[in-house]
């Protein structure tokens, strides 16, 4: 850094520097709400986020209502078959547009003055024209979110006209969702099961961090794994050959794969066996041939894709800040085309874990909550991230790996975030 | 059958005397008690967006046959369902309560349909949250014990952001 | 698409129809049904005679109810769009 740069920079620069530290973050960080409204411009409002699935809006004309953060969005797909985000706000008064969850309509009417829109967004038009002089006198529109892209139909938006690409912003992650799409028969992910929304007390950056938590599960879901005899605590214990995978771009994964091939049995990673779900593993078998395997063997990721999107196998969950302590956990079953054997029992199982009741989300979420309560107390005033520092190594691809219950990739989201958080606006 | 086996023999007084039992029950964390009102084929169902929506194939809030009920019970008698550790405080008021005798498929298997409203408060730590919505609930009489067949919870908040509901609705 | 015919409407492999008719004079024939394939419904009106099929949603059926006469008699001129002499069909 040089001298010419302006007091505000350096400031800035140093503040980040001094609240993330590479084995300890500070509280504030979760608790100030300046430092939100900054991540809001740095993070948010500029690098890729995760807003929706192409299967949310299968046809022409339908839209669904989205959001990136505190930002109401419409995503919508127009009659050529593109998908655009659009933000819910009038141009003329600023009012929201639509107010239904989902529909289909290929434009939309303002309630308030009748203002309408294309479903990209274009103006289509306003009554009484001669107001403004006549028909198409106004060079004006529903706001985009500028760059939009997709990868295995995952829809991502950023507000930065330009930037890092999304196939560069996902990096080793998009791996993780092509893992997850050869799980159908069909090569497609659907998320058509419906959400459920949890209100949750808690900074997201502590969701974030939990995803790949492999340190606490035994703990927190030990009520549930005693009950069930579930075989999900043993993934992460010290004797699990699981490792934590810091995917680079602030996005980390916990792999069980080694853990599944070491059992060798396909549908093990979905807690059940080939003869439960003979229907998928057959077409599977029928369109892989002997690589059907591998695929039924490892099953699927368990990732955290940087800032907002977190797979856990058969879960999906989509993380909305609201507030520096307030945010909404959405989340929903995988489905896979042409597995509908599969896909009920997904439902099942996910309704079961996840959401306001779920049994496994329910205690994760009241961790979240103490968690942000604690985070606010004087001292100590720092969170520890060190855990596996010492026994962190390179894997053959050259990204950093612990042991299933190393804070790896909590180094790697507070790394990515640092960068973010320095970065020139 | 004898005459107090009949569900249409079922009085209001007799549903409402059963809807407060069960609610105190849950109230007051007595998963035993609340267990046992239930019947073998029951479903215990808290929907999530769309109210009449399916409750197998869509995301629901709850979504418990009896052996999920059985495991959600268990899990809290862990005293480590840390969600429900320590329980949260509850009481619900249960008003407006109607049997209902058109209601789809419950007169055929016998079971009686009530239908009611609750205001709930709940008080943790965390605060207070208050609870609200509409119960049908089906009946059945099993040697002369009013039981539990089904019971489907639709808040009025459904389709918001629920904050955590651990305990039992 | 094989349709089949059923009482309450026509089974799709796009989604469920309902309120299925047809409204035919000797100079065009279009089936009419509410298609309910999308996130909300629609109505599919398919000309039966070359098999093109296009969806109107609501707010583009309200326009057309309160299209003046004038302005849906223009568009009735074949050459407006169809047979016009850069286009098919």
């Amino acid at each position: 850094m040089t001298a010419t740069l302006p007091e505000t920079a350096h400031e800035q620069t140093d503040k980040y520097a001094r609240l993330i530290q590479p084995t300890r973050v500070h509280g504030s960080l979760y608790t100030d709400p300046e430092i939100f409204a900054e991540e809001l411009e740095h993070i948010w409002y500029r690098t890729w986020v995760y807003v929706g699935h192409v299967s949310e809006v299968p046809e022409p004309g339908d839209y669904v209502r989205k959001n990136i953060g505190p930002q109401d969005v419409v995503m919508t797909r127009d009659r050529d078959g593109e998908v655009h985000l659009l933000l819910n706000r009038c141009a003329h008064r600023g009012n929201l547009v639509c107010d239904a969850p989902s529909g289909n309509s290929n434009s939309f009417r303002c309630p308030y003055h009748g203002w309408t829109y294309r479903n990209n967004g274009d103006l289509l038009g306003y009554p009484y024209n001669k107001g403004y002089g006549g028909k198409g006198k106004l060079a004006l529109g529903l706001g985009r979110i500028p760059r939009v892209a997709s990868h295995q139909g995952f829809v991502f938006g950023s507000f930065a006209p330009d930037g890092p690409t999304l196939a560069e912003h996902l990096g080793a992650a998009a791996g993780e969702l092509d893992r997850l799409a050869r799980l159908s028969p069909e090569g497609e992910v659907e998320l058509t099961a419906g959400w459920l929304k949890h209100r949750t007390r808690a900074n997201w950056k502590l969701l974030a961090e939990n995803e790949t938590d492999g340190y606490h599960p035994q703990f927190v879901h030990g009520s549930i794994f005693s009950v069930t005899g579930s075989p999900i605590g043993a993934l992460y214990s010290d004797n699990s050959t699981a490792v934590t995978r810091d995917l680079g771009g602030g996005h980390s994964e916990n792999d069980l794969r080694p853990e599944f091939r070491r059992f060798a049995e396909p549908m093990r990673w979905f807690g059940t066996t080939e003869d439960r779900v003979p229907d998928y593993v057959a077409r599977m078998r029928e369109l892989h041939g002997p690589a059907a395997e591998e695929i039924l063997i490892e099953g699927s990721p368990h990732v955290m894709i940087f800032p907002n999107l977190f797979i856990a196998e058969i879960q999906l969950f989509v993380i909305q800040p609201l507030s520096v302590g307030e945010c909404v956990q959405h989340s929903t079953a995988v489905q896979f085309k042409g597995a509908p054997e599969l896909n009920r029992r997904m439902v099942s199982q996910c309704v079961g874990s996840v959401g306001p009741a779920g049994m496994l989300l329910a205690d994760d979420t009241e961790m979240y909550e103490r968690n942000q309560r604690g985070v606010a107390l004087r001292d100590p005033e720092w969170v520890d991230i060190r855990r596996g520092v010492e026994r962190e190594r390179a894997d053959e691809n050259g990204f950093r790996i612990g042991t299933a219950t190393d804070e790896t990739g909590m180094r790697g989201f507070w790394s990515h975030y640092r960068n973010l958080m320095e970065a020139e606006k | 059958m004898t005459a107090a086996a009949t569900p249409t023999a079922l009085d209001l007084r007799q549903v409402e005397q059963f809807l407060y039992r069960e609610a105190r029950h849950a109230d007051e964390h007595d998963y035993d008690a609340w267990e046992a009102l239930w019947t073998d084929d029951a479903l215990y169902w808290v929907p999530a967006g769309t109210p009449d929506g399916d409750s197998v194939q869509r995301m629901s809030v709850i979504s418990d046959n009896r052996s999920r009920i059985a495991t959600r019970l268990k899990q809290l008698r862990t005293g480590k369902r840390y969600s429900q550790s320590p329980p949260s405080n509850l009481r619900r008021i249960v008003s407006n309560v109607e049997i209902l005798d058109d209601a789809d498929g419950a007169r055929e298997s016998g079971d009686i349909t009530v239908a009611a409203n609750f205001v709930l408060v709940e008080s943790r730590e965390r605060g207070n949250e208050t609870w609200a919505g509409r119960t049908t609930y089906r009946l059945r009489v099993v040697d002369e014990q009013i039981r539990l067949a089904y019971k489907k919870v639709v808040l009025v908040n459904h389709d918001r952001a629920l904050p955590t509901l651990a305990f039992l609705i | 698409m094989t349709e089949t015919e059923t009482d309450t409407g026509i089974e799709t492999e796009s989604g469920t129809k309902s309120l299925t008719g047809t409204v035919g004079s000797e100079f065009a024939e279009v089936a009419v049904s509410i298609d309910t394939a999308a996130n909300g419904p629609r109505l599919r009106l398919e000309d039966r005679r070359t098999g093109r099929v296009r969806y109107l949603d609501a707010l583009e059926l309200e326009t057309l109810v309160w299209l003046p006469d004038g302005d849906l008699r223009r568009l009735l001129d074949p050459s407006a769009h169809r047979w016009h002499d850069d286009a098919g069909s």
